[in-house]
């Protein structure tokens, strides 16, 4: 029953490698939109198996003997965001994709690779939130950026293989060092008495136990990984040139999922550290790491002409503002900390799904080659002024609350980092607000240029978003609120 | 600990001969031994594990030992070679921030660094001298590795780095603790099919513009209808 479980999770991934080579075998073809429809009927089996896992096993769950793969409360409220963005993404990938080969930027060979990557990412990503054991999940985060490389290469472009091998590099070099930190981690835990372990749960138990000094040489270097595939300062190089050039589906996939992993397994980390004697020093790391990272993406998206640019290096802002969370430690900080990831994820694939209407529009995302967009493009136009309001956080968006809260927690430690993040905000917001001025209030005489008729399925998605996140920022379900403060109390803090 | 005299000689010299072959990496200019030497330090990495295997007994150690052997020996110096021969590069000579001397003096200077963290660190998890070397050369390993990838311009070299850095991670997990055996196994088949992406997307940057095709990826060319 519970590898069933396990099997589930995969198999509709499986099933399409299979059906794909195979049909190679039988010189048959599969047509984007049939592929884009199982792909949503993959993301609705997994919504479904999910929602299940919530409401029937009993949290935390564990499986197998070894306990290297578990379901808490935490990898599963993660797990229901990827279902979400999948579900949306795989719906406007359907309009995306075709578009995307009419205009000759995706070849029909790479077709296949692209739905495979995409299917398989939702799986890996699933793994990396159900890993109990750290080398497993080290091994999920490395097949994670496998797969998101793979997908940005897919497009018939230099840029993108340069940006594919960027990522790559940059990321699984920082994960050798957090593979040596895991090293280090597992051989403290048999000079502690036990026979060796990495899970998470063995790991809280045995963190009072363990060497403080060497346990923070390994803590240093595992977050030294996680930071890089977090996107955060000093190892986030790499993301917005991989996000200004993947296809604009797989950029909110990656914002909204994959980013989330490496900051998921910083919050478990800090949650083991506290119970060793390095928690506060390790905190402190965290905080100074959040703001560096605030600070650093603020004043790059000063002069920013590219709007996946701009919502890229957003992506490093807000990354930075869940690990300042982290870092203050406060159960009220992480309970924010863990909305903000829904409202970031949900706000963010908006911004990207409306991104790629303008570039289908305009050919280009830079703002000096957008004219008229209101008549051209209405929905994405607006959806790119509300992701743009929601994200900075303006009242009424559930960023909005999430900021307040982490900040005024943050005052619990210092005012003037409060004042400071504060001014950084403020840069971020005018930022969006030059850029949306510059790029929404150009017109051209030439008013015959060609419009992209945007498919249903490709609005549908901003739509629901839209609806979603206003929802999130006028009213929070008392349910949600119970269940992360189920996750809040279940990580110690 | 190894109890056995000579086995302790054996791999004092194949610490030394690995170091010797990263510094090689670092300022090799020929792509064809560039994946030589990357060939070379692998076979010492395997031939670590198995006389770690054949004090310990440990399967997993000899599983490592045959793994490092067939994939990172033959297959993937196999496969870079076959990429070579398919582009107009022979020889990487741009070097950017460091070049050869300097790259020397600072893995030395790395060496050392390592060595004074990791005496006041690791000294009480790591008693024994010889581990302790092994696991400091592991760790310089992966330093200079990762100053192949940022000093080196042509990828197929970087993917050397990263690969002559992984050899390192690989070996102070030999000499510092190995992992179950699964989490071994996944851990090198995972890096495995990572170098053979790379390697892929690599063809499509390192060669000339005249070579560079939109159907580049072998990935894609294998789903195209014949």
């Amino acid at each position: 029953m519970e590898n069933l479980i396990l099997a589930a999770y995969i198999l509709p991934s499986v099933l399409l490698g299979g059906i794909l080579l195979g049909m190679r075998l039988f010189r048959g073809s599969m047509s984007p939109g049939i592929l884009a429809g199982f792909s949503l009927g993959h993301g609705l089996w997994h919504l479904g198996l999910s929602l299940w896992v919530l409401l029937v096993l009993p949290l935390p769950h564990y499986f197998m003997e070894s306990r290297y793969l578990f379901v808490d409360q935490l990898g599963i409220f993660q797990v229901l965001i990827a279902s979400v963005v999948f579900i949306l993404a795989a719906l406007y990938s359907r309009g995306y994709v075709s578009h995307l080969l009419s205009n000759k930027e995706l070849d029909i060979e790479n077709l296949p690779v692209f739905y495979i990557g995409f299917n398989l990412l939702l799986s890996v990503i699933t793994f990396a939130f159900f890993s109990n054991n750290l080398a497993l999940f080290w091994l999920f985060l490395e097949l994670s950026t496998l797969f998101s490389a793979l997908l940005i290469a897919t497009l018939n472009a230099r840029d993108n293989l340069v940006a594919a091998l960027k990522y790559i590099f940059i990321a699984s070099t920082a994960m050798i060092f957090a593979f040596i930190g895991l090293i280090i981690l597992f051989s403290l835990t048999r000079q502690a008495g036990s026979p060796g372990t990495l899970n998470w749960d063995e790991l809280a138990s045995l963190a009072p136990l363990l060497s403080p000094s060497v346990l923070g040489l390994s803590a240093l270097l595992i977050l030294t990984g996680l930071l890089a595939k977090s996107g955060l300062v000093p190892l986030h190089n790499w993301l917005p040139a991989a996000y200004a050039k993947a296809p604009s589906v797989v950029t909110a996939l990656m914002s909204a999922t994959v980013l989330n992993i490496g900051i998921v397994g910083i919050l478990r980390l800090s949650a083991l550290l506290r119970q060793s004697q390095i928690g506060e020093t390790f905190s402190n790391v965290l905080v100074g790491f959040g703001i560096l990272s605030i600070g650093v993406a603020a004043f790059s998206m000063l002069s920013r002409r590219n709007l996946k640019k701009l919502v890229g290096f957003s992506s490093i802002e807000h990354m930075g503002i869940m690990l300042l969370a982290i870092g203050i430690g406060t159960p009220l900080a992480v309970f924010w900390m863990l909305f903000h990831t829904l409202a970031h994820s949900l706000v963010k694939s908006g911004l990207f799904f409306s991104a790629g209407i303008i570039r289908r529009q305009y050919g280009s995302d830079r703002f000096d080659r957008i004219f008229d967009i209101f008549r051209l493009q209405p929905v994405a136009a607006w959806g790119v002024i509300m992701g743009s309001a929601a994200i900075v956080g303006l009242p009424m968006f559930p960023v909005f609350l999430s900021e307040l809260n982490i900040l005024i927690q943050l005052g619990g430690v210092s005012v003037w980092l409060v004042l400071m993040v504060l001014f950084f905000l403020l840069l971020v917001a005018s930022s969006f607000a030059i850029f949306l001025l510059k790029a929404f209030t150009r017109s051209e005489k030439n008013t015959d240029r060609p419009v992209f008729r945007t498919p249903l399925s490709m609005k549908l998605p901003i739509y629901i978003i839209m609806a979603g996140v206003v929802f999130l920022g006028v009213c929070q379900p008392q349910m949600l609120a119970d269940f992360l403060n189920q996750i809040v109390k279940g990580l110690g803090f | 600990m190894l109890e056995n005299i000579p086995l302790n000689d054996i791999l004092k010299i194949l610490l030394v001969l690995v170091l010797v072959t990263s510094s090689l990496v670092l300022w090799q200019r020929s792509l064809t031994s560039l994946f030589k030497t990357y060939a070379l330090q692998s076979l010492l990495v395997a031939l670590v594990a198995m006389v770690f295997f054949i004090n310990d007994g440990h399967l997993t150690l000899l599983f490592i030992a045959l793994l490092t052997l067939f994939g990172k020996v033959f297959l993937i110096p196999r496969i870079l070679n076959r990429i070579l021969l398919q582009m107009n590069i022979r020889r990487d000579l741009e070097f950017r921030f460091l070049y050869p001397v300097s790259s020397l003096i600072v893995s030395i200077l790395l060496i050392f660094g390592v060595y004074q963290v990791f005496s006041n660190l690791m000294g009480e998890v790591m008693p024994d001298r010889l581990f302790f070397l092994g696991a400091v050369i592991g760790v310089s390993m992966a330093l200079m590795g990762m100053m192949v990838i940022f000093s080196r311009k042509k990828m197929l070299t970087k993917i050397v780095g990263y690969l002559s850095m992984e050899n390192g991670a690989i070996l102070f997990g030999l000499f510092v603790a190995e992992l179950p055996f699964i989490l071994e196994i996944l851990v090198l088949i995972d890096l495995v099919i990572l170098v053979l992406l790379v390697t892929v997307l690599a063809f499509g940057i390192d060669s000339t513009i005249e070579d560079f095709h939109p159907r580049f990826t072998p990935l894609g060319e294998w789903f195209k209808k014949k």
